[in-house]
């Protein structure tokens, strides 16, 4: 058989062409129009209850709520609190997300299961179990009484269900940012003449950090909007979330809307810095 | 001066090395992959606790399991590893990576490994001159202010480079930096490792899969197989006297052919032995010991086209297969039950006669050591063989 040369026309570009894989200019656009209006749905609907929340609020209920004496005393109660809880909450539960990013404790599943459980044990059960834990008539009820403390309706008993309201949160999220940090980057930094201690400063934290970040300011937000453990064992003082409460039962849901608000503006701008810092921080990072 | 001698327990088999590396010496450890090299430099580093172990680097004591016992943390150790990956730190800048260890040893040597750190940019000021030179050898001086992430993999290297000889290690292991770049790039990051080594004076060890890239680093080569060192020497050596067939086999050896010749002078020496003095190789005296088993290796690019019986061991078959390697033809010729491969720069058909010389074979006896022989060896049994 012998051989021939076949000529081979490319295919004409453009559209009209039968049976070809591209799709029309027309279609995708529509296709792409279609996406980002499915998404844009999801979006509002997922800030509704902010919108609701602003678009329901007046001036004058704003000026009248927030004008009472002593209206924005639970305001800096929260604040405090949960600066305080963030405080405990690094010194103690970022030592323990390292040792679970890392995998040395022994068996790491029923440690992480531990973490786990207290994320889902629903607040206001945290709070029930809180009463049995450190309650007047508790060993560690005990104890705090000799030293004249309390763990019941005291700014420790807020702090105390604040923590446990967001430990988890702040564990796992910083589990996540250690896990991320490669170890060799920490084996080469010692080999450079860094011991642990300085490894972990100069090292595994900036590496970790916008993660641990993020993950702060998660925390932070759940101390911030904590109710269902204050609300059992730190009914006084009165935090920001108990304000609300009592405000709404005592004087209806207008006048309970501007502490939202409040609650709103206080809670947010610190993990919207901690979101712009990171994401700032990682396209740094990329050059 | 590196002095390292240790056993350490792997899950198949123990890896046993004694290496001394003067300095400004380098040399390569040769092997198979998982042969255990990897171990031993990370034994070295302190990254990998021995069984049994003395590592002594610049008279300083680094590991010790006789008793007193010492096993000094990486972080005090002075050793500098290179590895596939540059390992930068992708938070921090070309000049503040290059920075690192610097930072770290000038605080301690300060403050006795306390207290406050020199900040980069103070090292900088003070080293700044070593600095500059070491940036500009290393053609980076450019690439100060960028973040790691914007580097090419050789400009990467060049940086984990500098980084490691400004930390002032007091030993360089190399683990195969540079596997994952292409070939003329490896060549010249190898050729400023050598540079610098030879500047600095600092031992340097480095660890190869390939033969070529182990020979062009080392004054030295060791062969190491299953965590044995198989043979020490000079890279040509170890090529063209391989101590064993095993070693043979690692170095590129493809075919043993059955041979007799004049009586064979069995080596005195063990395998491990690192003197292959060449004057007593070829040193006459022979025994009338019997050739039973013994073999010549054929090394596929030792072999020329043609009858050359002063020259070696010749060889002639029929072609079975030609295929272009580079830029010569792997050329298979069966002859008498082996199948031969040579590298010949022309290729020829399949199914022809060909005749090849291998240029002074290494001969191995029946037990795999290599054994002296003096005069020209022939194939056993005539058939085949011309000239």
């Amino acid at each position: 058989m012998g051989a021939s040369w076949i000529a081979v026309t490319p295919p004409a570009p453009g559209r009209g062409e039968p049976g070809g894989a591209a799709v029309p200019r027309g279609l995708r656009y529509a296709n792409r129009s279609l996406a980002v209006a499915g998404t844009g749905i999801i979006w509002v609907a997922l800030l509704g209850p902010v919108i609701a929340l602003v678009t329901h609020l007046s001036w004058s209920s704003i000026a009248s709520s927030l004008g009472a004496p002593g209206a924005f005393d639970p305001l800096i109660l929260s604040v405090e609190s949960g600066a305080v809880t963030l405080g405990v909450l690094v010194l103690l539960a970022t030592p323990l997300a390292w040792a679970l990013a890392r995998g040395t404790l022994p068996f790491p599943r029923v440690w992480e299961a531990g973490v786990l459980a207290t994320l889902l044990l629903p607040p206001l059960v945290i709070g029930l179990l809180l009463v049995f834990m450190v309650g007047p008539f508790t060993p560690i009820g005990h104890l705090l009484s000799g030293l004249h403390a309390s763990a019941t309706n005291t700014f420790l008993a807020l702090v105390i269900a604040q923590v446990y309201e967001s430990a988890p949160y702040y564990i796992l999220g910083a589990q996540a940012a250690f896990s991320g940090v490669d170890p060799r980057l920490e084996q080469q930094a010692a080999m450079l003449g860094d011991p642990p201690a300085r490894v972990f400063r100069r090292v595994t934290v900036p590496l970790a950090a916008p993660g641990l970040a993020m993950a702060l300011a998660i925390a932070w937000a759940r101390a911030m909007g904590a109710f269902g453990a204050v609300v059992i064992i730190a009914y006084h003082p009165t935090a920001l979330p108990l304000q609300i409460w009592t405000t709404l039962q005592e004087t209806g849901l207008p006048s309970a809307l501007p502490f939202a608000l409040v609650l709103l503006v206080v809670a947010l701008p610190l993990p919207l810095a901690a979101y712009i810092w990171s994401a700032r921080a990682r396209s740094r990072r990329r050059g | 001066m590196l002095e390292a001698d240790a056993e350490v327990d792997r899950r198949e088999f123990t890896v046993r090395a004694a290496l001394s590396v003067a300095p400004g010496e380098r040399l390569a450890l040769f092997g198979p992959s998982g042969a255990g090299k990897t171990t031993i430099l990370e034994t070295i580093a302190g990254l990998v606790p021995p069984r049994r172990a003395r590592i002594v680097l610049a008279g300083r004591l680094l590991t010790s399991t006789a008793k007193p016992a010492v096993a000094l943390p990486p972080w005090q150790r002075r050793v500098g590893l290179l590895r596939q990956d540059p390992g930068l730190f992708p938070h921090l800048s070309v000049r503040d990576n290059l920075l690192y260890g610097r930072a770290g040893t000038r605080s301690e040597a300060r403050s006795g490994g306390m207290a406050e750190t020199v900040s980069p940019v103070d090292a900088g000021a003070v080293g700044a001159a070593e600095v500059a030179d070491l940036t500009g050898i290393l053609a980076i001086d450019g690439l100060l202010p960028a973040m790691p992430a914007r580097l090419s993999g050789g400009q990467a290297h060049r940086v984990a480079l500098g980084r490691l000889l400004l930390s002032h290690c007091d030993a360089l292991l190399l683990d195969e930096p540079y596997a994952g770049l292409d070939a003329s790039l490896r060549r010249t990051l190898t050729d400023l490792v050598v540079s610098l080594v030879a500047r600095r004076g600092v031992p340097a060890i480095l660890v190869a899969h390939e033969l070529a890239e182990a020979q062009a680093f080392a004054d030295r080569l060791a062969v190491l197989d299953r965590g044995q060192i198989l043979q020490t020497g000079s890279p040509g050596e170890v090529v063209l006297r391989p101590a064993g067939r095993r070693v043979a086999e690692l170095v590129g050896y493809t075919a043993f052919v059955p041979v007799q010749g004049p009586p064979p002078e069995p080596t005195p020496k063990p395998p491990q032995d690192s003197s292959m003095d060449p004057g007593q190789e070829f040193a006459p005296g022979a025994s009338a010991s019997g050739s039973v088993g013994l073999v010549a290796g054929i090394h596929p690019d030792r072999v020329i086209r043609g009858s050359h019986p002063d020259k070696g061991l010749v060889l002639a078959g029929v072609v079975t297969s030609c295929r272009p390697a580079g830029a010569l033809w792997e050329i298979a010729v069966r002859t008498c039950g082996v199948t031969v491969t040579g590298r010949l720069p022309e290729a020829t058909l399949t199914g022809r006669e060909l005749v090849m010389t291998a240029t002074d074979p290494p001969c191995f006896g029946a037990d795999g050591a290599s054994v002296t022989t003096h005069g020209p060896v022939s194939r056993s049994g005539q058939a085949g063989v011309r000239g």
